[in-house]
């Protein structure tokens, strides 16, 4: 039952399923049981980019003329943003690596993993950028309400599936007694630990940060914070990736492709998962009321964030099959949005790319006379 | 003309395609509908569409999952006359 790093079982990963068969042994992929995978981890390499290499400096001017209401989005957004990296740059690791069984699927959550690290060493070199000390920023992200709601909401069946699968890994299935507590551990139960957590993966990758790159692109949109923007858009294509892969698990699982006890519990726990979304979306809206309770920015207010939540849902949850829960939400209230989703419009050299922060002297150095008029020797 | 098929969306009107200009995506585009899109390359299914009738081609490998009777119209092209719920 304890997890090996070389399972001496010799086994046919052509027949395992993607989780919770044998551990994997050989990191081999010429063979493979579903080559989507590394397809992914191919185009998900080919986009491999550095903070560093995006001039975030023009940022710190444009956020000094920000209004009060406009910082409060901004940072509270890059709050949320750096929340939902955190989590991501470990939980596929640390929760999946323990019970996938296929070697391509491995190593596309590591390789998937590894970017969310990316993702957070962005968050970094936006906010150093923008304060000469970002700690309190940092700091409030495991204090605000307003952030840990979602937090505990996202991490909860992460953490469910890590505990429940380390009891598995240790005892073996039965009954296992931990601070008093019974817990009834079956590899069936922990099969459906790990529906729900995919589902609720999925649902943060596809569509709570999608309400956060709408804030982000919404001072873009305005000449605003270009740089964070144009990170931001790396970021977005990268999780354009990671959301179909999640996508392809749950239908693979749903269309009986995988392990047909998945199915069946796919089947059995559809309205759970339904639920796990629509959590999301009204989690996402009380978000938006948080970011703008004191005032709307140009292009962007509640209702129009609440609007694209529901439309994003509509297109994410018919992608792993169940019906448009907005049906009065079919067409995009920020159309703007797909220019910054578009994955050939993302270039990392500055010259190549359309976005304004990349300006020799980045600093307005113009001088009148008048500029001097306060100023005496 | 042999490369043109006539289109149709949500149950609209029957659209002229050329499969040699473009993909279905930005054929429709052409024609002023409003497309849901974001990656353009196949692989974030964001564009994904129902197919009722008729066959397409991909001129890439979409990469996102495409569910039975759906087809990802930002790397396809028509090969029939299509009628399509987008």
């Amino acid at each position: 039952m304890s997890y090996s790093t070389f399972n001496q079982e010799q086994n046919n990963p052509l027949t395992e399923p993607m989780f919770l068969g044998n551990s994997v042994n050989v990191a081999r992929y010429d063979q493979q049981k579903h080559s989507i995978f590394e397809k992914l981890i191919e185009k998900q390499i080919s986009f491999f980019w550095r903070p560093e290499e995006i001039d975030v400096s023009r940022d710190r001017i444009d956020f000094n003329k920000l209004t009060a209401s406009e910082k409060h989005v901004f940072i509270s957004n890059l709050k949320y943003q750096t929340l939902l990296d955190s989590i991501q740059g470990r939980s596929p690791n640390i929760a999946l690596l323990p019970i996938v069984s296929l070697p391509e699927l491995e190593t596309w959550i590591e390789t998937w993993s590894f970017f969310e690290t990316i993702h957070s060493r962005s968050y970094t070199h936006i906010l150093r950028n923008l304060f000469s000390d970002p700690s309190e920023v940092f700091e409030d992200i495991v204090i605000n309400e307003q952030i840990k709601i979602r937090a505990n909401d996202i991490s909860k069946y992460y953490d469910d599936l890590i505990f429940y699968t380390q009891l598995l890994q240790t005892h073996g299935e039965g009954d296992v007694v931990v601070d008093g507590k019974t817990h009834t551990v079956t590899q069936r139960e922990i099969k459906k630990k790990l529906f729900l957590c995919i589902n609720s993966v999925n649902a943060l990758e596809a569509i709570r940060f999608y309400v956060s790159f709408a804030c982000t692109f919404a001072f873009a949109e305005r000449e605003l914070m270009e740089g964070n923007a144009k990170i931001i858009k790396l970021i977005a294509r990268d999780e354009n990736v990671h959301l179909t892969s999640t996508q392809h698990i749950l239908n693979l699982w749903q269309y009986g492709e995988d392990d047909p006890e998945m199915k069946e519990i796919a089947e059995e726990l559809r309205d759970e998962a339904y639920e796990i979304f629509m959590t999301a979306v009204k989690q996402e809206k009380q978000w938006a009321h948080y970011l703008f309770k004191d005032g709307s920015m140009i292009g962007l207010n509640e209702s129009m964030l609440c609007q694209y939540v529901e439309y994003i849902a509509n297109l994410r949850m018919q992608a792993i099959g169940f019906d448009a829960p907005f049906e009065n939400q079919r067409s995009n209230p920020l159309p703007w949005m797909n220019k910054y989703l578009v994955s050939d419009n993302v270039q990392v050299a500055p010259q190549e790319s359309e976005i304004t922060s990349y300006l020799v002297g980045q600093i307005d150095s113009e001088v009148n006379a008048s500029d001097l008029g306060d100023f005496d020797l | 003309m042999a490369n043109t098929f006539k289109v149709k969306v949500n149950g609209g009107p029957e659209l002229a395609v050329d499969a040699t200009e473009g993909t279905l995506l930005e054929a429709l585009e052409k024609h002023q509908l409003e497309m849901h899109y974001h990656c353009r390359s196949g692989f974030c299914g964001a564009c994904r569409s129902t197919l009722k009738s008729g066959t397409v081609r991909y001129t890439t490998e979409p990469l996102a999952y495409v569910r039975k009777g759906d087809i990802l119209p930002c790397c396809c092209v028509p090969e029939s006359d299509l009628d399509i719920e987008h």
